[in-house]
């Protein structure tokens, strides 16, 4: 890490500099001469830690050997085994009729914490995690646990207190020699293949837009409207099936009415049928007069099968009793949730708040945020991860919602009428000969005004326009520079999962920066971070939660992201 | 609960001591300002982490944290130089040995972690019911003297999948693992094996596939799509295969830059990452070794101005990298709306566990190889003595040392004491009982009417025990019921030799050479009570109705060699009105405000039986309820207000005591410590925690 600012910036050496070299000096012994090492044949575990789901396994393994929730099934007694019985089980017996629940309540008992943690009870919380981890080591990890490194992955934000009562259960509870965390994003771009990406995790409470260059976030985006928020729409739906509620036809509207569904039934419902309407021009609220240029990839045939698609059926168990009953239901009623809650189609834009604005849009206003040229490199490497990234569909509408609204907006915050006219005026006057978005009516007399539109063309001109200079340059070191990387275009590139990117990351044996030694934490818990490290000047890397080099210095620990 | 009533459950005391937070410590000391500004003082934190005056505080078995603290007492083992119970949570396991549960193979540790966990033989299980897997063949011809066994397939007993279902056969009815392995390998990608091969001629040179990244580089419009066929969407490289190209790419990336410029970098693989590595970085740090002035650093500082090779992303898809094709998608939608996939063809979320992450369908999951489990020896967490050890072999079910605490602490059992005069309780009366022998029915106790209970410890130690139970008037929670243990201070006898007591059995007067020693208070009823009884008390399940006793406070109900039973008076309390107020017709009583709010969903909440919702007497209960309660518990019902609006939650209505137990007992140091002299010292001992008896539901027909 020290190497690479060097390498970039080439700054002349501060006065920290020789414990900096020092310290990676260290680094290159530390596979042999770390404390964490002594271990080496122990191969690390990895936890991928989320509101919803554990994952654990091996370090180089290309999948986590188990997945765990935390339900209310997981949350029992020992020795109560009522999730087992079908009779006499007010949770699965279909013979009795469900209350309705509110839906925060109804979601909230599956999740193992909530970013307010105004209502959530930490000490809870180190029980679930504790018998989590403990009943995937003894289930499915099958070692002993403690004895060798931990990697966790966890999201780029976490509460202090939350992090500081997870990484005190596993030092106290078992003898972990250090904990290293990554960040979920970069290892998502990670096991993408690439070193930079727009990293979209459709996650449990919130969707996080992430940019990452080279593997740095350097610009963060959230909405509300993720999975949880879906789920409970689908409960809503799925409560206001005639038949689910036992006959009894339910009269209030979808509003903000409780749920009476199983969450299991609902979630089962909703990761089998839920799927996302590809882009139709017409029904979309944000863009009234979008082309439909975006639809190239989607030939006409699919926009027929579309329709056809829309009539069809589907039978599932009925929502009240899963046991026993079928519901038809129109296949086009699994796009609903999807639609009102990932896109919110019907609602104005000007309703929306700033945490919950559709993912396009925020996927487009992350991809604003980004410097132009890393913009360019993100929008073309967009990954899609999370719980939200399997409904089939979403990837490509995400995508093709994004396309238009950069054909409507160009790349520029700036909206409203006389900005509009403002700027049709200015495209009147000098028409740009690789206009994207604004039509010029008639050639004006051109004037040379370099200077003022560059946003609109930046990054979607740097494909076709072939610079002679940097054609030369790459002529040059045809060796040493890297090909040129494909910029300026949408696209997707499919990860492995932030888990899987871990795993490769800790088989390399590159080490996170932030390695939380046993001794150290015990001492001063999380307080004993060191926040000053290295002041500024590694800021950016500090984002990374990669370290370059084995050991680092052994004395201070940081946080880093998390600090 | 699942449980059947009654039943009782122990919380280890290792509850009450909360995980320490490092940084607490550190606060009081001195705050910097990162701990002052993350841990603020008046946080809003849970009561449960700081109120650590464990003896005042009720233990509430409702508490969502107790639920993992509470452990049926069999559950439990005993350390024997900590003296305290240890729960799962308070010791640490080692893995004595791993087999399989299918086939009880015990599989060696070396090759635990390359098989994945799982047996590498013939164990699978179904992928759709997770039944066992049979190994079947298809066709069996007896031709002449040998039968000719044709190929074999994988099949489900239960559900009567099988692996013709996705196509697969195997040659031969062994090693099915690795031949599953093979099929897969090839099926779900056919490039695989030239995959591998090409990205070891990357390794060969790192820079070569830079010349073949032109006609390589929409790989989205190239390669994918033409080995993509509509009725195989599955990726061009299964996720494993992407994995280890993936990572074999990272492998060559950091190699090739790092051994760019310094071909004579021992440091090889994996130094440095996320950055560049160069020669004068690592002259540097070995000049750095002798001499770290600042003037060398300075000087060495500038050469890395030349740019050095920067790791690039993968390009291709033998790198790794995977551009979905734009109607991957829109396949997959098509593929689960047709008719004939529908619900049961797509899978679960159960089923999609273990299974690659891609798998949506049915007919995508392969059979699972059965995971191996362990047999694990049990450490005390604190003082690493072990409690628990198996023998290794994998059918063995003996145990070399085990600690259980049920040897140590007493067996509390719990059953309902039938009055003498059975009065048939009306909602009891109503109800078809469940437990015939029994006329009260656990499932609906009757609110507001004393039910006497018989909690009998049993005292597994040669050492007898004296007990103090303790229990609060007034179980937590919403639903308030009053417990009152008669004899809340008793002893429990030793458990002496089985050979004793038949020797002493036929005389009928054991319980008084047990009283004569220990027993203290009331000695003189129970002796006169037990010989009563007798012999007979030891089998007073059978005969429980027969009771002509009246329980009488400060006064033990029966008592044996070693056991010891009192009686617990309970009297449930009535539901919260939230639950049923559709069922109790419209009572103008303080209850009524609470009912509103919640009318409308309690509506749609029917109760279990709707037939004894039309009780007559639940208004009348109702209302006699609450001058009772204003007097006592005024003030908590206020605090309870806001929460009595809540509809009744899952398992509110089961009673619950909470029961402190506290038990001493002399018993001999049988740990010779070196200070001390003969293993005949007398050390008392004592032994305290919290127990859970759980009595039964509570008639939610009557309604406050």
């Amino acid at each position: 890490m020290s190497s690479l600012r060097h390498g970039h910036s080439g700054t002349p050496s501060s006065p920290h500099t020789p414990q900096h070299h020092l310290r990676s000096n260290n680094s290159s012994f530390a596979s042999t001469t770390s404390s964490t090492s002594y271990r080496g044949e122990e191969d690390a575990i990895i936890f991928e830690l989320g509101a919803r789901w554990l994952r654990a396994g091996f370090e180089g393994e290309s999948t986590p050997m188990c997945v765990v929730g935390c339900g209310p099934e997981e949350c029992r007694r020992v020795g109560d085994y009522r999730g087992w019985l079908k009779t006499n089980n007010p949770d699965t017996d279909p013979g009795q009729l469900r209350p309705l629940v509110n839906a925060e309540d109804w979601a909230s008992a599956y999740e193992l914490w909530k970013m307010d943690l105004r209502t959530v009870d930490l000490g809870l919380v180190e029980d679930k995690i504790e018998r989590m981890f403990r009943e995937t080591y003894n289930k499915y990890l099958l070692t002993d646990a403690g004895t060798s490194r931990l990697v966790l992955v966890l999201p780029a934000i976490m509460p202090h207190p939350l992090l500081s009562s997870l990484l005190s259960v596993l030092f106290s509870r078992w003898r972990f020699p250090s904990i290293t965390l990554l960040t979920s994003a970069t290892m998502a771009v990670m096991a993408a293949g690439v070193r930079s990406a727009l990293v979209v995790d459709i996650g449990w409470a919130e969707t996080v837009v992430t940019g990452v260059y080279e593997y740095r976030e350097i610009a963060v985006k959230r909405s509300t409207r993720a999975m949880k928020a879906l789920l409970q729409e689908t409960g809503r739906l799925l409560t206001n099936i005639p038949a689910a509620r036992g006959g009894k036809a339910q009269s209030s509207g979808s509003g903000d009415a409780g749920i009476s569904v199983r969450f299991e039934v609902c979630e089962e419902v909703a990761s089998r049928f839920l799927w996302c309407k590809p882009r139709n021009t017409p029904s979309t609220a944000e863009s009234t007069k979008a082309e439909p240029d975006d639809d190239e990839h989607e030939p006409t045939t699919q926009h027929s099968s579309l329709s056809s698609l829309l009539q069809r059926t589907v039978e599932i168990p009925c929502p009240s009793n899963p046991g026993s009953a079928y519901v038809n239901l129109p296949f086009s009623t699994f796009t609903e949730p999807v639609e009102t809650t990932l896109f919110a189609t019907g609602t104005a834009e000007c309703e929306l708040d700033d945490e919950e604005k559709p993912l396009p849009l925020l996927v487009y206003n992350a991809l604003l945020a980004l410097p132009p040229d890393v913009r360019g490199i993100c929008m073309s490497r967009m990954i899609f991860t999370g719980g939200g990234a399997n409904i089939p569909g979403v990837r490509q509408r995400i995508l093709a919602d994004v396309a238009a609204l950069v054909d409507e907006h160009g790349w520029s915050p700036v909206r409203g009428k006389v900005i509009e006219q403002q700027r049709r005026k200015l495209a009147n006057l000098h028409p740009t000969p690789d206009t994207n978005n604004t039509t010029p009516t008639e050639p004006q007399p051109q004037k040379p005004a370099p200077a003022q539109e560059p946003q609109d063309s930046d990054s979607d001109s740097t494909l076709d326009g072939e610079d002679p200079i940097e054609a030369k340059i790459r002529r040059n070191n045809r060796d040493t520079v890297a090909p040129p990387t494909l910029q300026g275009v949408l696209r997707e590139v499919e990860t492995l999962g932030p888990w899987a990117g871990a795993s490769l990351t800790t088989s390399l044996k590159i080490r996170g920066l932030v390695e939380i030694e046993r001794e150290k934490y015990l001492q001063h818990g999380l307080a004993g971070a060191t926040r000053d490290f290295e002041a500024h000047a590694h800021v950016p890397d500090r984002r990374s939660g990669l370290r370059a080099g084995g050991g680092g210095d052994r004395s201070s620990w940081t946080l880093a992201g998390w600090g | 609960m699942s449980r059947p009533f009654p039943y009782t459950y122990i919380s280890c005391p290792c509850a009450n001591t909360p995980v320490p937070d490092p940084s607490k410590k550190r606060r009081s000391r001195e705050s910097p300002q990162k701990a002052s500004s993350h841990y603020d003082p008046d946080q809003p934190n849970p009561p449960p982490r700081f109120d650590d005056s464990e003896d005042e505080q009720t233990f509430d078995p409702r508490a969502p944290r107790s639920n993992f603290s509470l452990y049926p007492p069999e559950h439990l083992l005993y350390c024997e130089d900590c003296h305290q119970i240890k729960c799962p949570r308070c010791i640490t396991e080692e893995i004595v040995c791993w087999y399989c549960p299918n086939c009880l193979f015990e599989t060696p540790s070396s090759m635990v972690k390359s098989e994945g966990n799982r047996c590498a033989r013939n164990c699978f299980n179904c992928p759709a019911c997770t039944a066992p897997l049979a190994v079947n063949t298809l066709e069996n011809v007896v031709q002449g003297g040998t039968s000719q066994q044709g190929p074999w397939v994988l099949s489900c007993g239960y559900c009567f999948w099988s692996t013709l279902d996705i196509g697969i056969k195997f040659d031969k009815p062994t090693n099915i693992r690795t031949q599953l392995a093979k099929l897969t390998a090839t099926d779900a990608n056919g490039s695989r094996s030239r995959q591998m091969s090409r990205t070891f001629g990357d390794l060969k040179s790192p820079l070569s596939t830079f010349s073949s990244i032109n006609e390589q580089f929409h790989p989205s419009s190239g390669e994918p799509r033409a080995e993509e066929s509509p009725d195989q969407p599955s990726a061009p490289l299964n996720p494993d295969a992407r994995f280890h190209a993936l990572k074999n790419f990272y492998k060559n990336q950091i190699s090739a830059t790092s051994s760019f410029s310094s071909p004579s970098d021992p440091l090889g693989v994996g130094v440095d990452f996320g950055g560049p590595i160069s020669s004068p970085r690592a002259i540097d740090r070995i000049m750095s070794l002798y001499a770290s002035s600042s003037r060398l650093n300075s000087l060495y500082s500038k050469k890395p101005k030349t740019k050095p090779p920067v790791m690039r992303e993968a390009l291709t898809v033998n790198e790794g990298l995977k551009i979905p094709t734009p109607d991957a998608e829109s396949m997959r939608i098509q593929r689960m709306a047709v008719d004939e996939c529908g619900w049961d063809g797509l899978a679960s979320l159960e089923q999609r566990g273990f299974q690659s992450p891609d798998a949506r369908f049915v007919e995508e999951l392969l059979p699972l190889a059965t995971l191996l489990r362990t047999k694990r020896a049990k450490r005390c967490k604190s003082c690493k003595h072990i409690l628990v050890k198996p023998e290794t072999k994998p059918s063995s079910t003996r145990f070399r040392i085990r600690l259980i605490a049920l040897s140590y602490i007493p067996l509390p059992t719990l059953r309902p004491l039938m009055p003498g005069p059975p009065v048939p309780a009306p909602a009891a009366a109503v109800v078809t009982s469940h437990n015939t022998n029994l006329n009260l029915n656990l499932d609906a106790l009757p609110p507001l009417k004393p039910t006497q209970l018989l909690l009998t410890l049993k005292n597994h130690m040669f050492d007898p025990v004296r007990i103090t139970l303790a229990t609060p008037s007034v179980t937590p929670g919403r639903v308030a019921s009053k417990v009152t243990i008669l004899c809340p201070q008793f002893d429990i006898g030793a458990n002496s030799d089985m050979w004793d007591e038949a020797l002493q059995g036929s005389s009928n007067n054991n319980n008084n050479n047990n009283n004569s020693t220990s027993n203290t208070g009331g000695s003189a009823a129970t002796d006169q009570r037990s010989s009563r009884s007798g012999a007979a008390a030891t089998t007073a399940t059978s005969n429980l109705g027969i009771y002509e006793k009246v329980a009488e406070a400060g006064k033990v109900w029966d008592k044996g060699r070693n056991w010891t039973t009192v009686v617990l008076e309970v009297v449930p309390g009535t539901l919260p009105s939230g639950n049923g107020g559709g069922g109790s017709s419209s009572s103008v009583t303080l209850q009524s405000r609470n009912q509103t709010p919640v009318q409308g969903s309690s509506k749609k909440d029917t109760d279990d039986d709707d037939a004894s919702d039309s009780d007559s007497d639940t208004s009348s209960f109702g209302a006699g309820k609450v001058p009772d309660w204003t007097g006592q518990a005024a003030e908590k019902q206020q605090q309870q207000q806001a929460s009595q609006e809540q509809p009744l939650q899952p398992d509110e209505d089961v009673l619950e005591i909470p029961v402190f137990v506290r038990m001493e007992w002399d018993s001999e140091n049988q740990i010779d410590r070196p200070g001390q002299g003969a293993a005949g010292d007398i050390v008392k001992r004592e032994l305290a925690y919290w127990m859970v008896l759980g009595v039964g539901r509570i008639d939610p027909s009557v309604l406050g």
